[in-house]
C-alpha cells in the first residue's frame, strides 16, 4: 500500500504520517528572502576633545588656566625676567627645567608645586552617561565626581576630561593642540581611523550591524583647499595578514544615526609629533550618517587612561607648555584627582577619565588586503 | 571506369575552381582607383616632436618650450598640420627648444653616450667624431641619410662654432641644432621619384613611404629597421611593405600610434585647458584630469588592440580601467595603490556605459560648474558621427538658461526655451535630445539622480531612435551606421591629411572592408597601411621634385 494512498490509509497511519511531515517541515529553516547586505565605510577626518564653550568662558570661573611661562614669570624677580628678552628655545628649555634640582617639570610633574589647574565649573557638557547613574557617587566601578547636564537636558553626563582640560586654552576649539594634531593627521595620513560597518540591510534603520575600527594607510585625498574628499579608497594597516587594529563592536542604525554598544576599543593616534596606541575603555560611538558624500558629525565617548593622557601631554615639544599655555604639573595632579573610572584594584584610585571627543567623518571605501 | 574517371576529373576541376574562388574572396574587394593627390608636407605635431626626441635621445632629455598651436580642421589637428606653416615666433621657439636639447645631449653627463666617441679632446675639433655623430642623428632626424654636401655643411657649422668657442662639444651642439631646426625635420615632406613601373608617373621615395607608415602606426620617426628597409628598396615591394607593416603592428608601440589618433579624434587637447569649479566639484583636481584622459585611452586601446574588439562596442562596454583619483569621482572602490591602474567593470545595473559615460567625455563636454546636454550632444554629433553643427547666432541670449531659478529645476526644463525659439530650434533639436540622456552625470561626470531636488528624466532620441536612459543611448550609438563610417573618415584623414566626400569610392571601399572585418580597427589600419592609395601621389603642375641621386647618399653602419 502506498503511504500516499490516503483513501486506504488507516487513521492511525495517517496521523503518524501527518505528524512526521509536520515535524520535518516545521524544523526546516524557513526560506527567508534576505535583503542584500551592505558594507559602509568611513574615514575620520577631524578629532577633537568635545568642549562646551561659551562666548566669555563662563564655564571657567577663574579664567583660563596659566601656562608654564606665566607660572615661571610669577616666580622670578623682574631682573631675572628681563634677562630673558626673547623666548628662545634654549631659554624655554630652561624654563621647563624649573622643577626641584633643575628637573624638567613635564618629565617629573611632582617636582614642582604649580598652582592648581583651573577646571570647569560649568553645568553643561557633551558626552554620555558612562557609569549609568546620575548621582556621581563612588561605586565599585567608578570614583566620586560631579556629573554634567547634556545640551539636550540629559542628566548624569560623565566627562571629567572636559572638566580637566576645558579651561586650558590650547585645547579649546580655537587652541593650538587639537587643530595642530588634525593638521598633522591630514597632511601625513598618520593616525588615520577607518570605520567599517558591515551586515547593513538598511542604511536608515538596522537593528544589528557590526562596526570595526582600523588604522588606515596612505594619505588622505584632499581637495584644493585641503579638505578631505569622500569616496576615496584606503587600505588597512596589517601585518602578516592580520589587521594591526580591527576591534569589532555591535551597533545599530536608528533614523540614520549609527550607535555602538559599550566596549573596549583600540584606536591609533597621531598628532603633535606623537604616535600613540590609544585604548578607550567602554567606548561608544554615535555618528549621524549622511548620503551624497557630505561630512558627518559624531561623538566618541568612553574612559581614557590618565597615564595614557599624561604621556601625550608630556611628549609634546618642549616649547609647547610655554607657547600654548599649559602646565604639566597642574595637569598631572588634576588628572589624577579628577579620574572617575576603572579604580585600581590595589589602591582604589581611579585610573581613567570619562571623556567625549567630537569627530567628523566622510564616506570611504576600505580595502582589506588579499590574505594568502 | 571511364565514366568514373570523367566524374573524378570534373570533381577535381570543380575543387580547384572552388579553392580559387575562396582565395579570391578572402582577399576582399579590390582597391578602387582614386585620384592621387600632389605631394605635400605637414608640420610635426608637438606629440610627434616629443616622441622623436625621446626615441633618438631617450626620455631623460627634456623638451621644454612652446609650440605653435594647430587649429583643428575637419575635426582633426592632424589635418591642420598639412595646412599649417610656422610663424616667425614659432621658428624662434623651435630654435630655443633645439638649443635646450643640444645642451642636454652634449652635456658632460650625456655626451659620451650619444657622441659615441672616446678619448676626444674637449677643445680641439675632432672631425671624425663630428662626422660619426652628425651622420647618425641626421639620418634619424631627417628620416633619410644625409647627402655628402649636407653632412659637410653640418660639419662646417660645428667646426666653425668649436673654433670660436674653443670647445669641441659646444661646437658640435650647433651642428645638432642645425638639424633640429631643419625644415626637413620640422616638416614631414613627400619626396618623390620617377615610378619605374609607370611611365610619366611619380611615386613617393622609400624614405617618404617609411615616414608615412611610421607616423601613422607609431606616431614617430621611422626606426632603424624601417630606414634600412627603405634604403634597400624593400618598401617598394608588396612583400617588403607587408613585412614592415606587420612588424610595426605587432609592436606595443601600435598603441602609442592609436592613442595619438584617438586623442585627436576626441579633442583630448582640450584637457590642457580643462578647469572645473573647485567649489562645486572639489574632487575634480589635476590628478583626475590626468587620469580621466588616460582611462579612456587605455579603455580604447585595450578594446581595439589587445582584445581586437568591434569598434562599435566601445559605446556599450562596461569594461574600463580605474585609478584611485578616478575612484573618488566615480564613487567606486579601487584596490590598486596610488599611480597604479586596475581593470574595472561597471555592474550590469550601473547606468554608466560606453566611453560616452567616461569622465573624459562628460567633463570635456560640459561647463566649469554644470553639465551641458547641448555640448554633449554636439560632441557626439561632431566627434563620433562626423556631423557639422553650425555655431550659434551672434546675438543669442543665454540668460534664461543660465539662471536655474528662472525657468526650471532641471536642464531639460531650461532647454525648453530653445524649442520655442525659431533661431535655436534647428540646431538644438539635433543636439539636445542626445545630451539629455547623459543628464544623470553632472559637469564633472559624477552620477546624480536629481538636480535641484527634481528627479532627472534621462530619456532622449538619436536619429529617430528613442531611448529612456544612457544605456539606450549607448545602444543607439552602437547601431548608428554613422559611427563606423565616421571612424573610417577620420582615420584616413588623420593618416593622409585628405578628406573625402561620403560618396567617394575609396571611402566606400574602406567602409566595406571595415564592416566585413567585423569593425576591427587594427584590420582597417593594416588595410590602409598596405594600400596603394595611401602612398599614391601625382605630378604637381610644373614642379620637379626628383630626389638626389644615390651616389650622393652617405651610408652609416
Amino acid at each position: 500500500m502506498s503511504v500516499l494512498n490516503f483513501q486506504h490509509m488507516s487513521t492511525k497511519t495517517f496521523l503518524r504520517t501527518f505528524a512526521f511531515a509536520s515535524i520535518f517541515f516545521l524544523s526546516s529553516p524557513m526560506e527567508v528572502t534576505s535583503a542584500e547586505k551592505m558594507t559602509l565605510g568611513f574615514v575620520i577626518t577631524n578629532w577633537s576633545t568635545a568642549m562646551y564653550e561659551t562666548l566669555f568662558m563662563d564655564e571657567c570661573s577663574g579664567g583660563p588656566t596659566p601656562g608654564n611661562y606665566e607660572i615661571w614669570e610669577a616666580s622670578v624677580t623682574p631682573e631675572v625676567r628681563r634677562s630673558y628678552p626673547v623666548l628662545l628655545f634654549s631659554q624655554l628649555r630652561h624654563i621647563n627645567n624649573r622643577g626641584r634640582n633643575g628637573l624638567n617639570v613635564c618629565d617629573h610633574p611632582t617636582s614642582f608645586d604649580d598652582p592648581s589647574l583651573e577646571i570647569i565649573e560649568g553645568k553643561y557638557a557633551y558626552g554620555a552617561n558612562l557609569d549609568g547613574n546620575k548621582h556621581g557617587r563612588a561605586t565599585s566601578t567608578s570614583c566620586e565626581h560631579k556629573n554634567f547636564t547634556g545640551l539636550n537636558g540629559e542628566e548624569g553626563i560623565d566627562n571629567q576630561m572636559y572638566r580637566l582640560m576645558g579651561c586650558v586654552e590650547a585645547w579649546k576649539s580655537y587652541g593650538h593642540i587639537e587643530n595642530n594634531a588634525n593638521s598633522h593627521r591630514l597632511s601625513s595620513g598618520l593616525g588615520m581611523i577607518l570605520i567599517e560597518v558591515t551586515d547593513v540591510e538598511n542604511e536608515r534603520n538596522d537593528e544589528s550591524v557590526s562596526v570595526s575600527f582600523f588604522r588606515g594607510i596612505g594619505s588622505y585625498n584632499l581637495d584644493s583647499t585641503g579638505n578631505p574628499l569622500p569616496y576615496a579608497s584606503y587600505g588597512i594597516d596589517h601585518e602578516n595578514g592580520r589587521a594591526r587594529y580591527g576591534d569589532t563592536v555591535m551597533g545599530k542604525i536608528v533614523n540614520g544615526v549609527l550607535t555602538t554598544k559599550s566596549a573596549d576599543v583600540h584606536l591609533p593616534f597621531f598628532g603633535n609629533y606623537q604616535y600613540m596606541n590609544q585604548l578607550f575603555r567602554d567606548m561608544q560611538l554615535e555618528l549621524e550618517l549622511s548620503d551624497d558624500g557630505e561630512p558627518m558629525t559624531g561623538l566618541i565617548t568612553g574612559y581614557y587612561g590618565v597615564d595614557q593622557f599624561y604621556s601625550y601631554v608630556r611628549g609634546m615639544l618642549s616649547t609647547f607648555p610655554n607657547r600654548h599655555k599649559f602646565s604639566c604639573p597642574a595637569i598631572y595632579v588634576a588628572a589624577h584627582q579628577l579620574a572617575d573610572g576603572h579604580p585600581d584594584p590595589e589602591t582604589g584610585e581611579c585610573t581613567t577619565l570619562s571623556s567625549a571627543f567630537n569627530i567628523q567623518a566622510i564616506s570611504a571605501f576600505i580595502n582589506h588586503p588579499d590574505y594568502d | 571506369m571511364a565514366c568514373f574517371s570523367l566524374t573524378l576529373q570534373k570533381l577535381v576541376c570543380f575543387g580547384f575552381l572552388f579553392l580559387a574562388w575562396l582565395g579570391l574572396s578572402a582577399c576582399g574587394p579590390a582597391e578602387p582607383k582614386t585620384d592621387a593627390p600632389a605631394p605635400d608636407m605637414r608640420r610635426l605635431t608637438e606629440d610627434q616632436y616629443r616622441n622623436i626626441i625621446a626615441d633618438v635621445f631617450g626620455t631623460q632629455i627634456t623638451v621644454s618650450g612652446r609650440f605653435d598651436p594647430l587649429v583643428r580642421t575637419e575635426g582633426l589637428l592632424a589635418v591642420a598640420a598639412w595646412n599649417t606653416s610656422v610663424s616667425s615666433t614659432g621658428i624662434m621657439q623651435y630654435e630655443e627648444i633645439a638649443q635646450s636639447i643640444a645642451t642636454q645631449v652634449l652635456s658632460k653627463e650625456n655626451r659620451e653616450t650619444y657622441a659615441l666617441c672616446s678619448g676626444v679632446s674637449y677643445t680641439a675639433f675632432d672631425e671624425s667624431c663630428a662626422r660619426k655623430f652628425l651622420a647618425k642623428v641626421g639620418r634619424v632626424l631627417l628620416r633619410r641619410p644625409l647627402t655628402k654636401d649636407e653632412l659637410t655643411a653640418r660639419i662646417t657649422i660645428a667646426r666653425d662654432s668649436a673654433n670660436t668657442l674653443g670647445k669641441f662639444y659646444a661646437g658640435l651642439s650647433f651642428g645638432l641644432i642645425s638639424l633640429l631646426v631643419d625644415p626637413e625635420f620640422l616638416f614631414i615632406t613627400d619626396f618623390t621619384e620617377s615610378d619605374p613601373a609607370r611611365s610619366n608617373a611619380i611615386r613617393l621615395t622609400a624614405f617618404s613611404k617609411a615616414a608615412r607608415l611610421s607616423f601613422l602606426l607609431w606616431n614617430t620617426t621611422p626606426d632603424d629597421k624601417l630606414l634600412r628597409a627603405a634604403e634597400s628598396g624593400e618598401l617598394h615591394s608588396r612583400d617588403g611593405l607587408n613585412r614592415e607593416v606587420n612588424r610595426l603592428m605587432a609592436s606595443t608601440r601600435l598603441k602609442t600610434g592609436l592613442r595619438a589618433f584617438i586623442s585627436d579624434m576626441l579633442n583630448f587637447d582640450e584637457f590642457d585647458s580643462l578647469e572645473k569649479d573647485s567649489i562645486i566639484y572639489p574632487a575634480f583636481g589635476a590628478a583626475v584630469v590626468r587620469d580621466a584622459r588616460e582611462q579612456t585611452l587605455r579603455t580604447i586601446t585595450d578594446h581595439l588592440v589587445t582584445r581586437n574588439g568591434d569598434y562599435r562596442d566601445l559605446f556599450t562596454t562596461k569594461k574600463t580601467f580605474m585609478s584611485r583619483p578616478l575612484g573618488m569621482v566615480y564613487r567606486v572602490r579601487v584596490k590598486a595603490p596610488d599611480n597604479v591602474w586596475e581593470s574595472y567593470e561597471f555592474a550590469p545595473d550601473d547606468p554608466r556605459i560606453g566611453i560616452q559615460g567616461h569622465l573624459s567625455f562628460l567633463a570635456l563636454n560640459a561647463h566649469p560648474g554644470r553639465s551641458s546636454p547641448t555640448l554633449r550632444g554636439k560632441g557626439i554629433r561632431s566627434m563620433l558621427l562626423c556631423q557639422k553643427i553650425p555655431d550659434p547666432p551672434a546675438d543669442v541670449d543665454f540668460s534664461g538658461f543660465n539662471n536655474p531659478e528662472s525657468l526650471g529645476k532641471t536642464a531639460r526644463e531650461r532647454l525648453l526655451a530653445h524649442a520655442t525659439n525659431s533661431a535655436c530650434i534647428g540646431c538644438h533639436r539635433i543636439m539636445d535630445p542626445i545630451g539629455l540622456a547623459l543628464e544623470n552625470y553632472d559637469g564633472a561626470g559624477q552620477f546624480r539622480g536629481v538636480e535641484n531636488d527634481a528627479e532627472i528624466n534621462s530619456s532622449g532620441e538619436l536619429d529617430g531612435i528613442a531611448f529612456s536612459d544612457s544605456t539606450g543611448l549607448g545602444q543607439a550609438l552602437h547601431d548608428n551606421p554613422a559611427i563606423p563610417t565616421c571612424l573610417v573618415n577620420r582615420l584616413y584623414a588623420y593618416a593622409s591629411g585628405r578628406t573625402f566626400t561620403a560618396k567617394s569610392d575609396w571611402l566606400t571601399y574602406l567602409n566595406k572592408v571595415f564592416a566585413d572585418g567585423g569593425y576591427r580597427v587594427t584590420d582597417l589600419l593594416k588595410r590602409i597601411a598596405t594600400s596603394t592609395t595611401f602612398y599614391a601621389v601625382s605630378s604637381p603642375h610644373n614642379l620637379d621634385q626628383t630626389f638626389e641621386s644615390a651616389s650622393n647618399i652617405i651610408h652609416f653602419d
